[in-house]
């Protein structure tokens, strides 16, 4: 079995994973998919369904249990440059200067200095932060440091970049600045994006395709037509509120399962 | 002239209860020995006042200046003189200090590169965990002697000495501190392409220095335990020394003077650690070390 073509191809993806308790966990079960290049890719489920097992597999951190990943025709065998990720905890390292951290995977792949500078500073820029290139994480917001992350695996070069909830942790206001910025960057680079939310709406004004995974199987696919900027008036579409419908009714959320139940189970507990 | 004095009276509010209590203390000496009774010996009460320990105590130290230069050699019939005195705590502080320092660094560099090494893959780290706890347990002064058998009564004794003493601790802080790392940044240093050494270099080792820099202060204390210890025994210099042969003769308030020059020094090199530390983590958005502020805190939209 080899993965044919550009971009990336999931084959029969399992992931098991043992549970202290000797229980096994299947957290990711018979996924098998294709994104195309350039594609903005948007991953929601119910937290714990297996949206971050996926993209940890597709960055090669976790490794599969049956199946395979391939980039570009090439299997996947661990975390490599061709794929970037931000993650949704704090990565950027404190102990490096803003620049520094951008230079960091430029500098891995051997890049001389000036060359470095010159990339690093431009990427500084597009994510409006060359007033700080040579201040410390610490004397920056947090939205700051998402920016930083994002100059950081942009200027890596990565043709796929896999983000884990990048703005969870984020206010509302940052967080839509944050949206924009990132639209911009990959409208002006073409790169590949995968990234994971649990925000319904985040997806909506991110992604050319909305993928759910429930229970660790991709239960649904749906290609998001919708014309971009995605503002509100655009998000409040009967073809925008539709998909906000199924991807409820995907997540056990709609009318007829709060009714009984029977799709959220802690609710049902709770009773 | 005025902004000092202004300095000093900001100090004093400040410190107010910790300076209050220093005086306290240093007067309850002071009553101690004048109540305490007079020794059969005249040159040793048996709680020295200060006026005794700053008087004939400190003329004394002359007594262990040794060469025949700058200042008479008591040992050898000349007087007790001041100079003679300063150049003896001088000399024997400045012996001290080198074997402190050399067996500080050799202990910090060997148990640092040990620890790193041990942390290299999770078998060996298992492997250390029990030598290395039973090591930690090992009370420590009870291990002059052997030091003294197997590297003789010298330098090259106090300073191995000193060097395993604090090299166990480090040996430990650092596994620990690798351990304690966040797998986060490491996992980020690979999917921008990092390799394994690279990782270690520029993600692993700078994450430690924090708690490295705990274990600094931690053994600071100990090193100079260490190295009084190792003097007590057998060495010919040394403020160790000094306090042992003051010892001989009860000479209580020699032993007190050495005593504070120690705890002097241990303070000096404490406050000149903790400034160091504080640019060494000038990263850390806050530490024991007095570390920053935030400078910034807005979004540009």
């Amino acid at each position: 079995m080899s993965g044919h073509g550009k971009g990336i191809v999931v084959r029969d993806a399992w992931c098991v994973f043992e549970h202290v308790s000797g229980r096994k966990v299947e957290a990711l079960r018979e996924v098998t998919l294709e994104i195309p290049v350039g594609q903005f890719v948007c991953i929601v489920g119910r937290s714990g369904h297996g949206k971050s097992t996926f993209l940890r597999a597709l960055g090669g951190l976790n490794p599969l249990t049956r199946g395979e990943v391939f980039v570009d025709g090439v299997p996947v065998a661990g975390p490599s440059a061709e794929r970037g990720m931000v993650f949704q905890d704090e990565t950027v390292f404190p102990w490096m200067r803003v620049r520094a951290n951008v230079e960091f995977g430029l500098r891995a792949q051997g890049m001389s200095a000036a060359e470095r500078a010159r990339i690093a500073l431009d990427w500084l820029r597009r994510v409006e932060l060359s007033e700080f290139v040579e201040a410390w994480p610490r004397e920056l917001s947090g939205g700051m440091r998402r920016r930083v992350a994002l100059a950081t695996v942009f200027a890596g070069g990565a043709p796929i970049l896999l983000m884990d909830e990048p703005f969870g942790a984020l206010d509302y206001v940052t967080r839509l600045s944050l949206h924009r910025l990132l639209l911009d960057l990959w409208r002006n680079t073409g790169r590949t994006i995968v990234f994971v939310t649990h925000d319904i709406e985040e997806a909506l004004i991110l992604a050319d395709r909305i993928l759910i995974i429930m229970a660790g199987r991709v239960v649904d696919d749906l290609p998001v037509a919708l014309p971009r900027p995605r503002d509100e008036e655009v998000r409040a579409r009967p073809e925008a509120v539709g998909m906000i419908k199924t991807i409820m009714h995907h997540l056990g959320l709609d009318a007829l399962a709060a009714e009984g139940f029977e799709r959220a189970p802690e609710l049902a507990a709770r009773r | 002239m005025a902004a000092l004095i202004g300095r000093f009276g900001r100090y004093l509010r400040e410190r107010w209860i910790s300076l209050a209590t220093l005086v306290l203390l240093l007067l309850a000496w002071e009553i101690a020995g004048h109540l305490s009774p007079t020794s059969m010996l005249r040159s040793s009460p048996i709680v020295p006042p200060w006026e005794f320990v700053f008087g004939p105590a400190l003329l004394g130290m002359s007594d262990y200046w040794t060469f025949d230069v700058l200042a008479p050699v008591p040992s050898l019939g000349g007087a007790q003189t001041w100079l003679g005195a300063t150049l003896a705590i001088a000399y024997h502080s400045a012996i001290t200090l080198l074997r402190l320092l050399l067996g500080f660094a050799a202990g910090a560099l060997g148990g640092i590169l040990l620890g790193l090494a041990f942390s290299l893959s999770g078998v060996l780290r298992r492997l250390a965990a029990t030598p290395l706890h039973i090591l930690r347990m090992f009370p420590l002064l009870a291990m002059v002697p052997l030091f003294r058998f197997w590297f003789g009564a010298n330098t090259t004794a106090a300073v191995a000495f000193v060097a395993y003493g604090v090299g166990v601790v480090y040996f430990a802080a650092t596994i620990n501190a690798v351990s304690n790392v966040p797998p986060r940044y490491i996992e980020y240093a690979r999917t921008l392409g990092a390799s394994r050494l690279r990782v270690y270099a520029s993600v692993i080792m700078p994450a430690i220095v924090p708690e490295l820099c705990s274990s600094v202060l931690l053994t600071l204390g100990l090193a100079w335990s260490a190295v009084i210890g190792a003097e007590y025994i057998g060495l010919e210099s040394g403020m160790g020394r000094i306090i042992i042969y003051a010892q001989y003769f009860s000479n209580t308030g020699r032993m007190t003077l050495a005593t504070l020059f120690v705890i002097l020094y241990a303070s000096v090199s404490f406050m000149l650690f903790k400034r160091l530390a504080a640019r060494i983590l000038i990263w850390m958005p806050e530490t024991a070390f007095g570390g920053g502020r935030a400078l910034a805190s807005r979004d540009s939209p």
